[in-house]
């Protein structure tokens, strides 16, 4: 048996390979459209393209992997969701958050049509474990908008395109996303509403979006904390 | 009086009484896009719907029912119909239906054919009034007869268009009460009416 303890932190890596994904997606496509890869000299077009479809397969078993750890995360074993005063009050429970964020962040782009924008495991980890005591003990609400807040500014959410972020209103695309989780783990579900409560959450979180995003930018707490416990039970 | 066209099964199932489950974003969203699919199938008409503007729809229309919630619970059976009232209202104040193609099935002079829009919308408020009263009060509303004259989906379609709040009048008029038109979406409004009448 492996000591948990002594495993290297695999979490960084996956942000890394993530954010080389990304950066090929984004930087690469354009480059592919100035200077194509045919229209390179032959080995070295064969060099480009295997390159290029072997960080693009790794980068997506490392998607598969998170996103079967987020739902063993975020989803308790009585098929209801753990509140988030039992989640932040658990030890050790912050790779299980940034996981889940992960993968509900990444949900919430896509029904958002905005792919765009690369998700930070770790910067949502250290949102997490920057939590003051205080603020783990408060109500769902209120560590929904201190753990809102702290996300923003850790920009788990970053380098979305400018087509992606006009898709909110507001250009809100991070702060409209963040508010779209938050709100949905507050949300009473069972495990087969877990989809559907989460793209209801997003239409609500767009609705809300110029709301929400004021109080984002306003760092106001208790703006975002009211907006959860309005809306929380009716996702 | 007469009974409502038989669409009620088109709602989709829920483990909650409607009057809770229509409150959360995710039946209210199921619901109305079933309903919608029931209504175009029937008339033959097909609808296409904008979900952004249902969500703020939506929200809209839950402020305003939380805000007018009355505290006496014997006022709770004329608030069943007056929440109705103000989701009409909210929904053809932004209207999140578009025709893709117009009805076939339906009669030219009927409102289905007149506005087809508006039509699945008022149908889907009615609907679900009389699924939440019937669990709610064991009490199944019947419509107005003036449901069948146009002359009230005219009116209904052009006062709408200048002042939303009309459509919650419209409403009450399709249950067969009359409404305060001078502010038929304030609720105190109406029950001093209903005080006055009495």
């Amino acid at each position: 048996m492996s000591n948990p303890s002594l495993l290297p932190d695999v979490m960084p890596l996956r942000d890394a390979l993530r954010g080389w994904r990304h950066a090929l997606r984004r930087g690469g496509e354009t480059l592919l459209e100035v200077m194509p890869v045919g229209s390179l000299p032959r080995p070295a077009a064969e060099l480009a393209g295997v390159v290029l479809r072997e960080v693009g397969e790794i980068a997506k078993g490392v998607d598969d992997v998170a996103s079967g750890l987020a739902r063993f995360a975020l989803k308790a074993n009585d098929k209801q969701p753990e509140a988030l005063q039992r989640l932040t009050a658990k030890q050790g429970a912050e790779d299980a958050f940034a996981q889940g964020i992960y993968a509900a962040v990444q949900s919430v782009l896509r029904r958002l049509n905005a792919p765009s924008a690369y998700v930070s495991e770790t910067a949502a980890r250290s949102a997490f474990l920057g939590l003051t005591q205080d603020q783990r003990l408060g109500s769902d609400a209120g560590i929904a908008a201190a753990l809102s807040l702290a996300l923003a500014d850790a920009r788990v959410l970053r380098g979305a395109s400018a087509e992606d972020a006009a898709h909110v209103p507001g250009n809100s695309l991070e702060n409209t996303s963040i508010f779209a989780v938050m709100l949905w783990l507050q949300s009473n579900r069972n495990e087969a509403e877990d989809e559907a409560a989460l793209f209801s959450a997003t239409d609500l979180a767009v609705a809300l979006a110029a709301e929400a995003d004021a109080a984002f930018r306003a760092h106001d707490a208790k703006r975002l904390e009211a907006l959860y416990a309005e809306f929380a039970s009716h996702v | 009086m007469s009974d409502l066209p038989p669409l009620s099964g088109s709602l989709p199932p829920t483990n909650e009484p409607l009057r809770i489950a229509v409150r959360r974003m995710r039946w209210f969203r199921a619901a109305f896009e079933a309903y919608i699919e029931a209504v175009g199938a029937r008339i033959g008409c097909t609808y296409k719907i904008d979900e952004a503007k249902l969500g703020g729809i939506f929200v809209r229309w839950l402020r305003s029912v939380e805000r007018q919630k009355p505290s006496n619970p014997k006022d709770r059976h004329d608030y069943f119909e007056f929440a109705a009232g103000l989701m009409l209202r909210e929904l053809t104040a932004d209207m999140p239906l578009s025709v893709v193609s117009a009805p076939t099935k339906a009669d030219a002079s009927t409102a289905a054919t007149f506005w087809p829009e508006g039509y699945a919308c008022t149908m889907f408020c009615l609907t679900v009034h009389s699924a939440a009263m019937q669990q709610e009060f064991k009490d199944k509303p019947e419509v107005s007869p003036a449901i069948d004259d146009l002359r009230h989906w005219w009116s209904f379609k052009e006062n709408a268009r200048m002042d939303a709040s009309f459509s919650v009048g419209f409403l009450q008029t399709l249950l067969g009460h009359q409404p305060n038109w001078m502010m038929p979406d304030v609720f105190r409004a109406r029950l001093s009416q209903e005080l006055l009448g009495s």
